[in-house]
């Protein structure tokens, strides 16, 4: 089953200010030399928050399940990561 | 209105350390950045009710199963072990929103008050009190405590603790497929509406993870967790990693006919207290946020409530940091976490995990086979980690 179907199952409310940001997309470009593609937050993402398209890093924050996993994996730090507000994204029924 | 006691998250650590804090007196605030408490908990399903019992009244307790067996797998190459234990004890499948609204409920009814869709984003001191900044506006209180859960932004913004590091985390993804409850009862043979079980899952291929599954009254459950080193090395999502297991064992075919109908993610923590501080002046920090998994026994939120409850006691009675410290290391539930780390970091290895599942594998199937004479056991290193493992060791 493709990822985007698994996220459909998802209550969510989106935030329309973005919660997730690449900090500095230089040094996208060079984690993609250190540990080349895909880079370590798009190995750890559940949700496909993140893809690398024509040498740059494409945030689908609307996806992200807030596991936190891309933040911790990120070798550079470049990820600003921060929760949706008010409750908004996802609200899980089993958890 | 400023408070006496203002707890950040409703999880099982936020809700314990707000019932004690409010039932000692003290004039609690609790706060929830989900729409309500639990929607935004991913765990396993499977508690003991011993770990509620010092804090909350359980002859309300909302479960969905007791479990009465656990199989245990290992999964190597194309080897196969399953265990079944029966359980006497009391374990209960549990449904995190229904089981954290209970416990939140509980701290209401001692008198907290609880608002929920407010994220903190910031604590600073505020003269002789705390700011505590959220997403609609700043309140002030005495004593803080922070059980926000494992992604601390909150903790690591004071410099309470450090971030964690993908050496020290399992990146884990859940599915919850949705079949009806007679369906339950006879694909997994239960006698009973209120019988459950779950299964503990230990596999090398394609690369190292645990797994799990749980049955609820009306779905099933199942998962992976897998060291987030191993992913980023070997460039696989952990989605793969679930897809290729639920293959192996089986599940689509357990059910068939059903329908997904959660998809989720957690962090789990490998590190934490005592190397990281749990408190500062009197900000108290609890459960995930500091770690407090002990991933040999798939279990947060034992400690996540006993570490609640001492944060919420050190709240109420003004505890100074290394009280606070001295008294989590006390715990029975916290001490299991902490005497656990050193072999924890040995066995989220590679090499050690993958020599684990493959040797108990290759010694029931060679007694299976009636030939033990080609099993070889690296005696030196299983001694290491048995030693680790009852303490005698230390790293």
């Amino acid at each position: 089953m493709r990822i985007e179907e698994r996220l459909y199952t998802l209550r969510y409310k989106k935030d329309e200010q973005p919660h997730l940001a690449i900090i500095d997309p230089n040094r996208c470009l060079k984690c993609a030399e250190v540990n080349g593609v895909p880079q370590p937050c798009i190995a750890v993402c559940p949700a496909n928050v993140y893809a690398w398209i024509n040498q740059k890093i494409i945030v689908s924050y609307e996806n992200c399940v807030e596991c936190g996993a891309c933040r911790i994996a990120c070798p550079f730090d470049n990820i600003m990561w921060k929760y949706p507000r008010y409750g908004l994204g996802i609200a899980l029924r089993y958890g | 209105m400023d408070f006496d006691v203002i707890v950040v998250g409703a999880g099982p650590a936020g809700s314990a350390a707000a019932l004690t804090a409010a039932k000692g007196g003290a004039k609690v605030l609790l706060l929830e950045r989900g729409p309500e408490p639990g929607s935004k908990n991913v765990s396993g399903a499977m508690v003991r009710l011993d770990y509620f019992t010092p804090t909350f009244d359980v002859s309300s307790i909302p479960i969905e199963r007791k479990v009465k067996s656990v199989d245990l797998m290992f999964l190597s190459d194309n080897n196969r072990v399953r265990i079944n234990i029966n359980v006497n004890a009391n374990l209960a499948n549990v449904g995190r929103l229904k089981l954290d609204k209970w416990m939140a409920q509980q701290a209401e009814k001692a008198g907290a008050l609880l608002i929920t869709k407010t994220t903190v984003l910031g604590v600073e001191k505020d003269y002789d009190k705390y700011k505590v900044i959220t997403d609609r506006g700043d309140i002030r209180a005495d004593r803080i405590v922070l059980a926000e859960g494992v992604n601390a932004l909150v903790s690591i913004k004071a410099n309470i603790r450090p971030d964690l590091n993908p050496d020290q985390a399992v990146q884990a993804v859940k599915e919850v497929y949705s079949l009806n409850k007679d369906e339950i009862n006879r694909r997994f043979g239960f006698k009973a509406d209120d019988e459950g079980t779950s299964w503990r899952i230990l596999g090398t291929d394609p690369v190292p993870y645990a797994g799990f599954l749980y049955v609820y009254k009306d779905a099933v459950a199942i998962g992976v967790g897998v060291p987030m080193s191993i992913l980023i090395k070997r460039k696989i999502t952990p989605y793969t990693v679930l897809d290729e297991v639920k293959e192996r064992l089986g599940f689509n075919e357990l059910v068939k006919g059903s329908s997904l109908r959660e998809y989720s993610a957690k962090v789990i923590p490998e590190y934490g207290f005592p190397s990281w501080r749990a408190c500062s002046g009197k900000i108290y920090l609890a459960g995930d946020a500091i770690g407090l998994v002990d991933p040999l026994t798939f279990d947060g939120i034992g400690p996540a409530i006993a570490s609640g409850t001492l944060a919420g006691k050190a709240a109420l009675e003004s505890y100074e940091c290394n009280r606070y410290e001295a008294e989590l290391l006390k715990d029975r539930e916290v001490r299991k976490v902490v005497n656990s780390r050193p072999l924890v970091k040995e066995l989220i290895n590679e090499d050690n995990f993958k020599y684990y599942v493959r040797t108990v594998n290759e010694l029931l199937h060679s007694w299976v086979y009636g030939d033990l004479s080609k099993v070889k056991l690296d005696v030196g290193r299983m001694l290491k980690h048995l030693l680790l493992g009852i303490g005698v060791l230390k790293s």
